[in-house]
């Protein structure tokens, strides 16, 4: 299991249309809308490399992104 | 297509519909004890019992695979996969679960089977939120904050106006079963299940429909011993009325079982003192169950106006304080990055150790780490998390990204 956090930059006045894009691709776990500098944090859980290149793409195919960051997760602590 | 909904928000969801379906399980407890089983030991004990097969049985249903490695229990709980024997690991936490709800249960039959009124006592059950408090106050991690504490203050006092009785006379002996036995029973019952529900088996968290499955089996095992040992007439007189009620016994397990598989679940999303001061509004919604039962069953439903204005001002206590909690939570994303001379397996455990802080993340890319921190207020996001982050050392720079809106799959 790969686990990656995306982090996007949204063109002004974008972001409801975004949101409503994202929420529908698999893949996604959470979408959280941030102030600071960057617009959106997305975690994404997915199997392979392949996938997370995948779910990427699908990310900076939606209309009104201006900019995404990936970071995959090494290792994670949660409750 | 998946479900995604705000995280905080399913958290009260899911004991809003745990607290319903309490409610109509103590209408039929209210039921079975009225017209079939008066002894309230025998009705303990024969519960539990035909809980086993029940709770079993469902859980079997439950493990029913609908494919993609899922089956139909997973739509209640994703965690969930099939019924399992409890793991090495769980073993002492399922123990103390057990006991817990054993003391627990033993402690409100007893209050029930000695007073004549136990509605009179009864309602300070729910101070077991503020003990819930003391105990994640003494786990550093857990401390509540003034705003948490002042809402389980109101949702527990709210509580206790809206279920009390006016008519029974409050007793002394009563209320120390119930503030020495109860209580902590329950205080018991409810860390470890969140223990249980936090642990990781496999690759995944732990399910709320193995724990219930497990905690009730427990229980069982312990009740029977402890009636055994106190009355056996009692002990045979259950075994007899499992067999005669059994439609009863099951119909009124069978719900409660879904009530606490959600309430587990919600364990796992949050404190257990919040989780249980939600689930307090189950006294909202026995009322309109209390009334159709008096109407329908000729129960009697004191209906004074001093008693209803009480109530009424109970039930605006509880619906404050419910809403406090769900409205007053501040989450971010804090984004770190690492100076070079300090590894970042040692900065992670640092970081994980600050209070508020929920995940954390080691990251390849721009950014070192991220950690998820939940507090109450920004103000604790100063106190608690910036203060302790400029306090470590080996941290280069760190950014912080207030959470305004947020979904997760469910």
């Amino acid at each position: 299991m790969i686990k990656a956090y995306i982090m996007i930059l949204v063109y002004i006045g974008k972001l409801g249309e975004v949101l409503d894009k994202l929420r529908k691709i698999e893949n996604i776990k959470s979408i959280a809308v941030t102030a600071g500098d960057y617009d959106i944090i997305t975690k994404v859980s997915v199997e392979t490399l392949e996938e997370l290149m995948e779910v990427t793409d699908k990310i900076q195919l939606v209309g009104g992104i201006k900019r995404t960051t990936t970071s995959v997760i090494e290792k994670e602590i949660e409750l | 297509m998946k479900i995604r909904i705000r995280k905080k928000y399913l958290f009260y969801v899911l004991l809003i519909l745990s607290a319903f379906i309490a409610a109509v399980t103590t209408s039929i407890d209210g039921i079975i004890s009225y017209f079939y089983i008066s002894n309230p030991w025998v009705f303990g004990v024969s519960v539990f019992l035909v809980g086993v097969f029940i709770t079993l049985f469902l859980s079997l249903i439950l493990s029913v695979p609908i494919g993609n490695n899922k089956s139909i229990g997973s739509v209640i709980d994703p965690s969930f996969r099939r019924i399992r024997f409890v793991k090495k690991e769980e073993l002492k936490y399922h123990i103390m679960a057990g006991i817990g709800n054993t003391v627990s249960t033993l402690g409100y039959l007893y209050v029930v089977s000695k007073f004549v009124d136990p509605s009179a006592v009864l309602p300070f059950f729910q101070v077991v939120i503020l003990y819930l408090l003391i105990v994640e106050s003494l786990s550093e991690k857990d401390a509540p904050t003034l705003a948490e504490t002042e809402s389980s203050i109101i949702v527990t006092f709210g509580a206790i106006m809206t279920s009390i009785s006016l008519s029974g006379e409050v007793n002394v002996m009563a209320l120390l079963v119930i503030f020495l036995v109860m209580n902590p029973g329950w205080v018991l019952l409810a860390i470890y299940q969140r223990k249980l529900k936090l642990m990781k088996i496999g690759d995944t968290h732990n399910d709320s429909i193995n724990i219930r499955l497990w905690n009730v089996i427990f229980t069982t095992i312990f009740m029977a011993v402890f009636v055994f040992i106190y009355n056996k007439d009692y002990f045979f007189e259950a075994i007899n009325a499992s067999f005669k009620f059994y439609p009863w016994l099951s119909l009124t397990m069978g719900v409660t079982f879904f009530s606490y598989v959600l309430y587990i679940r919600a364990l796992g999303l949050g404190k257990a003192s919040i989780a249980q001061a939600v689930k307090a509004s189950t006294i909202i919604f026995a009322i309109p169950l209390s009334l159709l039962l008096s109407h329908y069953m000729n129960f009697s439903f004191s209906a004074s106006p001093t008693l209803l204005v009480i109530k009424l001002m109970g039930i605006i206590l509880v619906v404050l304080g419910v809403a406090t909690f769900a409205l007053t939570e501040v989450r971010a994303y804090v984004f770190i990055n690492a100076q070079g001379d300090k590894s970042i397996k040692e900065l992670m455990d640092e970081i994980w150790g600050i209070r508020g802080v929920v995940a954390v993340s080691a990251l390849a890319g721009k950014h070192d780490l991220i950690a998820k921190v939940r507090i109450r207020t920004l103000g604790k996001g100063y106190e608690r998390i910036i203060r302790r982050l400029e306090g470590i050392e080996g941290i280069e720079k760190f950014m912080w990204q207030s959470i305004l809106k947020e979904w997760e799959e469910i």
